[in-house]
């Protein structure tokens, strides 16, 4: 597949493990991050938050700020309410102004700001602020928001509730009705979130003169945050250039609306003077873009006497926090994408409620949705082996998607593109000599040790698209992702993106295309980010798809290209365009294959010698594509449609142990096998596989945002936070199924998110393995050993 | 706080005389008074590891560490382990690199201070000598697989 793209009799780079074109910079320290950057005249911005969960705002006065040596500019609720608007949502109508205008609605949301000549002086210009609050009864819970006589968090919508919506697809009452086993249970999964290791940072300057804005920062998408920008602001849209810089992680929750916007005005009180703002570890605990998944489940789960899975109910009440700016809404409709992960299940209802609490606004986060979703039906599967006493890897065998029925479409709407998740589980169960595993865990048992093993599936929805999201009110179909890939007058070749490095390594891809398609070294071509103002149409990263979306675009720029060289080519030797061919980096002739010129030549004619290039041509060395999923439609009225591109899948296999004492969990096994199609640089593919793993091993076992009662935050460090180190993640043994995607130009298939979809089932899946004998089921997240402890305790141990 | 300390730190073999506040930061005075920006700040509370660097020879939160503490002190960072004259990647930097031990990079420099000492003391670490050094030093993106990988591939280079 890879071969039959590429105009190179060997194929040097695509689909092999070659090392990062980004790294030395990134080894060397001199990658410019954020915070590196610094502009001249630039103030620095510090944020005064709420220290409530829920209160009007009496007043404030922030006069005594401005007093002090250094502070060039403070922003009120009253400048906010003058010069900008509230957040967009979707749906519409939850968002709020960047600071706090009436009220505050969660602990840490913004009420004013200042700008001075330090970081320093900026956060003692805070405490000079004066605010006075009158506090509001907190709503701190899902079901204190659905309570009758509930404080409401926005009055004008009468309720607390976002959106309630049922989706059912196919007959599903009728499949319960009929069905020879139920199993049900309730979840309940608690927050986690992105925490990338380099938090939110931005610059913005106003310029007072052209009334424009620049806005420097870590954006994941900045065409889409500029755009943002333009609507809280004001401006019009071709006044807001966002330039992306490296960014130090992001994992769907790096964004910035609130502070850019903050930054932005503050630059606007100071005269047009750029203002930073780096918001701290702190910052990003208490109302960052990192918390996702507060949600409380009922599910069920129906079979026939034979095993067969026919229906699955889900119901869903998701605390979405204070607003909806975090855009976590999107989280509750993309399981459609997957919602009957690896099997045939002919029928499904999704019933969900979204409501406003007084905890932070959710955000994205790796995954975006599914994650909670698939512990849930994972964990239904097992229930449902158990009680039809089948191993839990045949159980799965027996209702998987079979190898021949793709493009397979399931009842949410979505199509699977291809897939053999019989070979995938196969090859995990070989790897972990599942077998023996099970031997080993009797004979542990035995010995009353606390050993269980889950064999878990998943499907990962890739190359996402916007249609999947137009049941919570985002509208469009399609995703546009453009590059353009320039030839200069002496050969080399840049491509130019419009996102900036993320970590997964898109640079590298982009690299490996242009230099196989053109026969260059990989280290030859460059790969530079655009501002948004002089980028093509991009999105960036998000929804597993840049992978695919830019070797793609890449692709098609490169073939443009080649159509133009050929026709110079073919114009200067005087021979029948069809005649002339690229192979290995010359255009040349097919039936003399010496004869021909190199890229460079080429290049160097269109720039240098217009008078030798056919009649009417451009001297334009450079091409533009801008790519987008095929075959992408508009949903029904039951949010069904052809949304994300690709369906990869993977099969893990986890052995634990819990301590009797402790209730800790160790992982005492941890095999993957994964199939995302072809792998367009294996090693960045593992790379994504086990950094998911990591994740996914601190959602299901350390991480989580505690509230209290009234809503108040105790989690604000990463004392608190349990970030997994190198102690908590497992050593994996890894390895892979190759299907091709039919639907992508090299069959790779998006797998960025990847592992995070499996891992917190397989965890909590094998917890639940060691506990069954015990008569206990953990069903909250994560398994920390005191919820484990307290189970413990509960069937007579610990 | 505006009383300023004279304060003279050594940076990878440069003298440094600064007038700074008692209240900032070794990592701040890296990064925003000497312009060394290698040395990065993930959680400006001593977990995360990312602002390693080494003081005398030590590995150390420059988060933690005040610039008054330091005065005195021979600083490593990031910066100074690339070859001066050629600006040859040390070895550690190019293991990373070879074994894919980074993504985002954020934390790369951390880690790789952290193993300059790691190695520097001991040249033939097993698996677990090496997850217990690295053990104060946080990644969000690797899983840690391939940084333990990185760091035989360098203990090996470095062997000879």
């Amino acid at each position: 597949m890879i071969r039959d793209q590429l105009p190179t009799s060997q194929v040097r780079y695509v689909g092999r493990e070659v090392t990062r074109i980004e790294d030395p910079g990134l080894v060397a320290g001199s990658t410019q991050f954020i915070d590196n950057l610094a502009l001249p005249g630039m103030l620095h911005c510090a944020i005064l938050r709420s220290p409530h969960p829920h209160a009007r705002i009496i007043r404030v006065n922030a006069n005594p700020a401005l007093a002090l040596d250094g502070v060039v500019a403070v922003l009120t609720p009253e400048d906010v309410r003058r010069l900008a608007n509230p957040a967009l949502t979707a749906p519409a109508g939850w968002g709020t102004h960047c600071l706090a205008t009436d009220k505050v609605r969660f602990v840490g949301e913004p009420v004013a700001a200042v700008a001075a000549t330090s970081r320093h002086i900026a956060e003692d210009a805070l405490e000079l602020i004066e605010v006075e609050y009158e506090p509001l009864p907190p709503v701190a819970t899902a079901a204190e928001a659905l309570a009758d006589g509930a404080p409401l968090l926005f009055e004008q919508h009468g309720s607390n509730v976002i959106q309630a919506r049922v989706y059912d697809w196919g007959e599903v009452d009728r499949v319960f009705a009929e069905a020879d086993q139920v199993v049900r249970s309730s979840f309940r999964w608690n927050r986690v979130g992105a925490n990338p290791t380099e938090t939110f940072g931005c610059i913005c300057q106003w310029d007072l003169a052209d009334n424009s804005l620049s806005c420097y920062g870590s954006y994941q998408v900045p065409s889409f945050w500029g755009l943002a920008r333009s609507i809280s602001l004001n401006l019009p849209a071709n006044k807001v250039r966002v330039i992306s810089q490296p960014m130090g992680g992001a994992f769907g929750g790096k964004g910035g609306a609130r502070a850019t916007d903050i930054a932005a005005l503050l630059s606007r009180k100071a005269g047009g003077r750029p203002v930073k703002y780096i918001e701290d570890r702190m910052e990003y605990l208490l109302a960052g873009f990192g918390q996702s998944w507060d949600r409380h489940y009922e599910a069920a789960l129906a079979l026939t006497a034979d095993g067969t899975m026919t229906g699955l109910r889900v119901k869903l009440i998701d605390d979405q926090g204070a607003t909806a700016e975090g855009y976590g809404t999107i989280s509750v409709a993309k399981p459609l994408a997957a919602f009957t992960g690896n099997y045939r299940i002919e029928a499904a209802r999704y019933d969900t409620t979204l409501v406003v609490t007084n905890r932070a606004p959710t955000a994205p986060y790796r995954g975006y949705g599914p994650p909670p979703h698939f512990l849930v039906l994972e964990s239904l599967v097992d229930l449902a082996a158990r009680q039809l006493g089948v191993d839990p890897a045949e159980l799965r065998r027996r209702n998987y998607i079979g190898k021949e029925q793709f493009p397979y479409t399931i009842p949410s709407g979505n199509e699977y593109d291809s897939g053999d998740y019989a070979a995938v589980l196969d090859k995990a169960l070989a790897l972990a000599e599942y077998p023996a595993l099970r031997r080993r865990q009797a004979e542990a048992r035995t010995a009353g040790r606390l050993v269980g093993i889950s064999v878990v599936s998943t499907v990962e929805p890739g190359v996402f698209d916007w249609n999947a999201y137009a049941t919570v009110g985002v509208q469009g179909v399609g995703v546009p992702e453009g590059v353009r890939v320039v030839v200069d007058i002496l050969g080399n070749v840049t491509v130019v993106v419009g996102f900036n490095l993320q970590g997964q390594g898109q640079y590298t891809i982009a690299a490996q295309v242009v230099a196989d398609f053109f026969g260059l070294e990989l280290g030859a071509v460059r790969v530079t980010t655009a501002p948004t103002d002089l980028a093509p149409p991009h999105f960036g990263q998000g929804g597993s798809r840049l992978g695919v979306a830019v070797s793609s675009a890449v692709l098609g720029a490169c073939r443009k290209l080649e159509a133009d060289f050929r026709r110079v080519t073919a114009h200067l030797l005087g021979v029948p365009l069809d005649e002339i061919e690229l192979m290995d980096g010359r255009f040349r002739m097919k039936s003399r294959p010496d004869a021909g010129m190199s890229l460079a030549e080429v290049a160097g004619l269109m720039l240098g010698r217009s008078d030798l290039l056919p009649p009417g041509m451009e001297p334009n060395p450079q091409a533009s594509c801008v790519w987008t999923a095929p075959g992408r439609n508009a949903p029904d009225d039951q949010g069904r449609c052809r949304s994300y591109l690709t369906a990869a899948n993977a099969t893990h296999v986890v052995m634990v142990e819990i301590d009797r004492d402790t209730g800790h969990t160790e992982i005492l096994k941890y095999v993957v096998v994964d199939d995302c199609g072809t792998r367009l640089n294996p090693a960045m593919v593992d790379g994504q596989i086990q950094g998911a793993i990591a994740q996914g091993v601190g959602a299901a076992l350390y991480e989580e945002y505690v509230y209290d009662g009234q809503a108040n935050p105790l989690v604000t460090t990463f004392v608190d936070y349990l970030m997994p180190t190198i102690h908590e993640v497992p050593r994996t043994e890894r390895d892979f199924v190759v299907t091709p995607s039919p639907t992508t130009a090299f069959g790779a298939k998006g797998c960025g998110e990847g592992a995070l979809h499996t891992t917190p089932a397989a965890v909590i899946c094998a917890v639940n393995d060691a506990l069954a004998p015990l008569g206990v089921a953990l069903t909250e997240t994560p398994a920390s050993p005191q919820r484990v402890w307290r189970l413990l305790r509960q069937a007579g141990l610990g | 706080m505006t009383t300023r300390q004279r304060t003279t730190i050594t940076v990878n073999g440069t003298r440094y005389e600064r007038e700074v506040e008692p209240r900032l930061s070794l990592a701040d005075f890296l990064r925003h008074e000497l312009h060394l920006g290698g040395t990065h700040v993930g959680c400006e509370h001593g977990v995360c590891g990312v602002c390693t660097v080494l003081i005398d020879g030590c590995s150390a939160r420059s988060c933690l560490t005040l610039a008054v503490q330091a005065d005195g002190a021979e600083v490593t960072t990031v910066e100074g382990l690339r070859d001066r004259e050629s600006g040859r990647l040390h070895p550690i930097q190019q293991a990373f690199i070879d074994a894919h031990g980074l993504q985002c990079g954020f934390c790369t420099p951390g880690f790789l201070m952290t193993t300059l000492e790691l190695l520097r003391d001991n040249p033939e670490p097993s698996d677990d000598e090496i997850r217990e050094a690295l053990g104060g030093n946080l990644c969000r993106c690797t899983g840690y697989q391939s940084i333990v990988e990185s760091v035989r591939l360098a203990a090996s280079r470095l062997r000879g």
